[in-house]
């Protein structure tokens, strides 16, 4: 490959790389990047080749940028998508975020768990509440397969109330907890 | 945040620990280049080879700067060269240098009271010596 092209090449590959952010930020970064090329070039006599290597592979850099991002739009959003995935990213750098991502997974499924078991009772109200046998309760929750006729049911309607609260609170907690996580590590990365 | 990296080493070989303690410096070293007067990229490299041990791979310190610019510690503007392109100039905003006096201050006595409990260890390597 000649110069030019391995210049054009790795180009492409940052463009594409910092996609998720927009074209202003990514031109910017582009543009700054060829002039730190050309300049190193030029005054260390070196070759575009050695400079490109001394910068490291496209890939690496674009991540770099793409992680202050990442972190940035999560500490600011409430979409458990967009959070659990700054978490699962920090959590390939720290046994700290591990435990945050597992919480956060964890916390999402108990509440949706709630909220679902709500809506079941409304739907097929005969399916979905709490069981009680012997004093012992033996199901809570939504069932495909009826209960055992020695069971009673006993929070009836309440259940409905109930999951909803206890499910959007749950929801709030999880969102709220890697919300303030995400904010305590950017201040930190900015701190250092 | 990176507490495992240091148990997983040889301990003759701090290579990875320097590492990290070089990481985590580059963000004030970055501001303290632009103490006295803007600079674009390459010089900032440049500038932290001459006047300090903090040789960065030229890749590393870009998102940095970019990361300094969001949270308001740098300001940016694009000045033609004659070099045929134009270069991107960093110089601190009055939040940078009111944040990095605080580093300053902070480094200083952090370096000073670790130094002092280090003081035994390098003694005793002199007189092996």
């Amino acid at each position: 490959m000649n110069t030019n092209n391995q210049m054009e090449s790795y180009l492409a590959t940052l463009r594409l790389q910092l996609a998720p952010l927009t074209l202003s930020e990514r031109e910017e970064i582009v543009m700054e990047i060829v002039a730190h090329v050309r300049d190193s070039a030029e005054q260390s006599g070196a070759s575009v080749e050695a400079v490109l290597t001394r910068l490291g592979p496209a890939e690496a850099l674009a991540s770099q940028y793409r992680d202050g991002l990442l972190i940035r739009r999560a500490s600011r959003s409430f979409s458990p998508i967009v959070l659990l995935r700054a978490t699962m990213r920090l959590a390939t750098r720290s046994v700290a975020w591990i435990f945050v991502f597992f919480l956060g997974v964890f916390g999402y499924s108990f509440g949706a768990g709630f909220v679902i078991i709500a809506f079941a009772k409304m739907i097929v109200p005969s399916h979905a509440g709490a069981w009680v046998q012997n004093g012992r309760m033996i199901g809570f929750g939504a069932f495909e397969y009826g209960m055992p006729s020695s069971a009673h049911e006993v929070l009836g309607l309440w259940i409905i109330p109930l999951g909803l609260t206890a499910g959007s609170l749950t929801l709030l907690l999880t969102t709220f907890l890697i919300r303030n996580s995400l904010r305590v590590s950017r201040l930190a990365q900015s701190r250092l | 945040m990176s507490k495992s990296t240091l148990n997983d080493q040889d301990p003759a070989q701090p290579d990875r620990w320097e590492a990290q303690l070089r990481k985590g410096a580059v963000e004030m070293a970055a501001l303290a280049s632009l103490w006295q007067r803007r600079l674009y990229g390459l010089e900032i490299i440049r500038y932290l080879e001459t006047h300090s041990q903090l040789a960065l791979a030229e890749g590393t310190i870009y998102p940095v700067l970019n990361r300094l610019k969001v949270e308001g510690l740098l300001t940016s503007e694009w000045v033609e060269a004659e070099a045929g392109h134009p270069r991107k100039y960093y110089s601190l905003t009055e939040a940078g240098r009111e944040r990095l006096r605080v580093m300053a201050e902070a480094w200083t006595s952090f370096a000073n009271g670790l130094s002092r409990l280090l003081e035994p260890v390098l003694n005793e390597k002199e007189k092996v010596q």
